[in-house]
């Protein structure tokens, strides 16, 4: 009874008369590539590969970009690149932002006497929406709202237009 | 009779074991647990806040920025739930930044090592400082992400950068023999403009690859039989889910970056040599003043220690260390052991530095 127990309990692997061999192999082959990878040999053939696969793939990727801007300017539709080049303009929009985030951060700074006052600490921040809201940062503009009324600014920015 | 139990009991087990190693390597394990707070974005990089646990007297009072590599997700700097390097440093008492650089799009391929280190990153500890209400900081780079606060670090040494922290830093890169990645993206046989030309970015599956081909019967078959072989070890077949996670969830790298990391440093050692010039200017290493603890991982096939240890002579730095740990270059951070080795001497290092 107990034996049969103890048998069952065992959880059965097929692997397991073979683990040990298994594994010496394994160190064997692990050694062995790594030896191997790490030659000039293998860097050629990796570069001749990769060279190989990009001259094959060049033609139909060019026909497939320009059929591609073509069909879309057929629908009246933007390309890839006049969506990049938008992209860009908004991460310039930001920068800017950034900046003048960074100037208000100045200006509050003097208008606190110099004295460097942190912002509110995480978790702490009362305006709906900002602490909840994993998808969008805190902006800091601490002049703004110690200038507006807080409600106003939350209006502003979580309102969808 | 008991013959035929014990083979359908067997039939069961061996079951058991395919449905929970195919549910392992199918789904993903909830990692960077951690509660944080986004308290900035710019483009694709968002700058986390992690909720401080320790009552703000009791706190050090420099704050940690996190910066990790641009072609990896920082979620392995909080893996999982009792054992995260980010939960633990909560725990210290830190407050913790996380710069989380984001997935690069097709718009975001011209994107350079000067953009990340000087226009990204002096807007990032802007936020950190506003936040914190300090103007010193404490700021962690691993692999590239220490390539970046190198950069930084030496462009802007009056920035009140007070420690800096290495972490299998890819900095020095005269020993092509033992770079493996310095062999195999040697110019004679890897042509990166044609890479850029095809991807744009360089796509987060080819990174993989690279990174995997160092090792590959370990990462392509090794890796898979100790999973097999501990499935009846919960604690491993957590952790082993949790890393897979990571290691699977790849991102495309920026293509300029990508080039500069090619071209100016593994090529030409730009970055050893003081030769690098960002954004115009030349960057001297010299210039670093911050107090400096590099980590090398001996075992680290990535970042072999030769690329890691030159740094130390080239910083103007009066307070530098060198601490060697075995393991590699991720494991040291996120390995069983890490909790036992890294993670305490990084805190033991900072925290005496951070009041």
């Amino acid at each position: 009874m107990s034996e049969t127990q103890e048998k069952t309990a065992k959880p059965v692997d097929p692997l397991e008369p073979f683990r040990a061999m298994r594994d010496a192999y394994l160190d064997a082959m692990a050694k062995t590539m790594v030896e191997a990878v790490n030659t000039e040999a293998y860097a050629q053939a990796s570069g001749a590969m990769l060279d190989g696969y990009l001259a094959a793939s060049a033609p139909m990727r060019e026909a497939l970009d320009k059929s591609m801007v073509q069909a879309l300017q057929q629908l009246s539709l933007p390309s890839r690149q006049e969506v990049a080049a938008l992209a860009e303009r908004f991460t310039n929009v930001e920068m800017r932002l950034d900046d003048m985030d960074a100037k208000l951060d100045t200006i509050a700074k003097i208008l606190r006497g110099g004295a460097h006052a942190p912002e509110p600490p995480a978790g702490k921040d009362s305006r709906p929406g900002v602490a909840k809201a994993a998808a969008q940062p805190r902006g800091a503009a601490p002049v703004a709202s110690a200038k507006r009324p807080r409600r106003r600014i939350v209006r502003g920015r979580n309102t969808p237009r | 009779m008991e013959q035929a139990v014990v083979a359908s009991d067997a039939f069961v087990a061996l079951q058991q074991r395919l449905w929970t190693f195919t549910q392992v390597l199918t789904t993903k394990a909830p990692i960077a647990q951690t509660p944080k707070e986004l308290v900035w974005a710019l483009n694709k990089a968002k700058l986390y806040r992690y909720t401080p646990v320790v009552a703000a007297e009791d706190r050090h009072r420099t704050p940690l920025l996190l910066i990790f590599a641009i072609m990896n997700r920082p979620s392995i700097l909080d893996l999982r739930p009792g054992h995260s390097f980010v939960e633990f440093m909560v725990g210290q008492g830190y407050d913790l930044y996380l710069l989380d650089w984001g997935v690069p799009g097709f718009e975001d391929r011209h994107l350079k090592l000067d953009d990340y280190a000087l226009e990204y990153l002096p807007r990032a500890i802007r936020k950190v400082k506003a936040i914190s209400g300090c103007e010193e900081f404490s700021m962690l780079g691993w692999c590239i992400g220490a390539i970046l606060t190198t950069i930084y670090a030496a462009m802007r040494p009056d920035d009140g950068l007070r420690n800096l922290l290495l972490l299998t830093a890819p900095l020095d890169f005269s020993d092509r023999n033992g770079i493996t990645f310095a062999r195999w993206t040697d110019e004679k046989y890897f042509n990166v403009d044609r890479i850029l030309e095809a991807f744009g970015n360089v796509p987060g599956e080819m990174i993989d690859y690279g990174a995997k081909a160092l090792k590959p019967v370990e990462n392509y078959i090794t890796n898979y039989c100790k999973l097999w072989d501990n499935l009846d070890d919960p604690q491993v077949v957590e952790a082993w889910h949790a890393m897979n996670t990571w290691v699977t969830d790849n991102i495309p790298m920026a293509g300029g970056a990508y080039r500069q990391l090619i071209v100016d440093l593994y090529r030409n050692n730009l970055l050893m040599k003081n030769e690098l010039v960002v954004r115009g200017e030349r960057v001297d290493l010299g210039r670093i003043r911050a107090n400096l603890l590099t980590v090398i991982a001996q075992g680290d096939h990535i970042t072999p220690p030769c690329q890691s240890e030159a740094i130390l002579a080239k910083t103007g730095s009066k307070d530098k260390e060198l601490y060697r740990i075995p393991g590699g270059h991720i494991g040291i951070m996120a390995g069983s052991a890490a909790p036992r080795t890294t993670w305490p001497h990084i805190d033991q290092w900072l925290s005496a530095r951070s009041r």
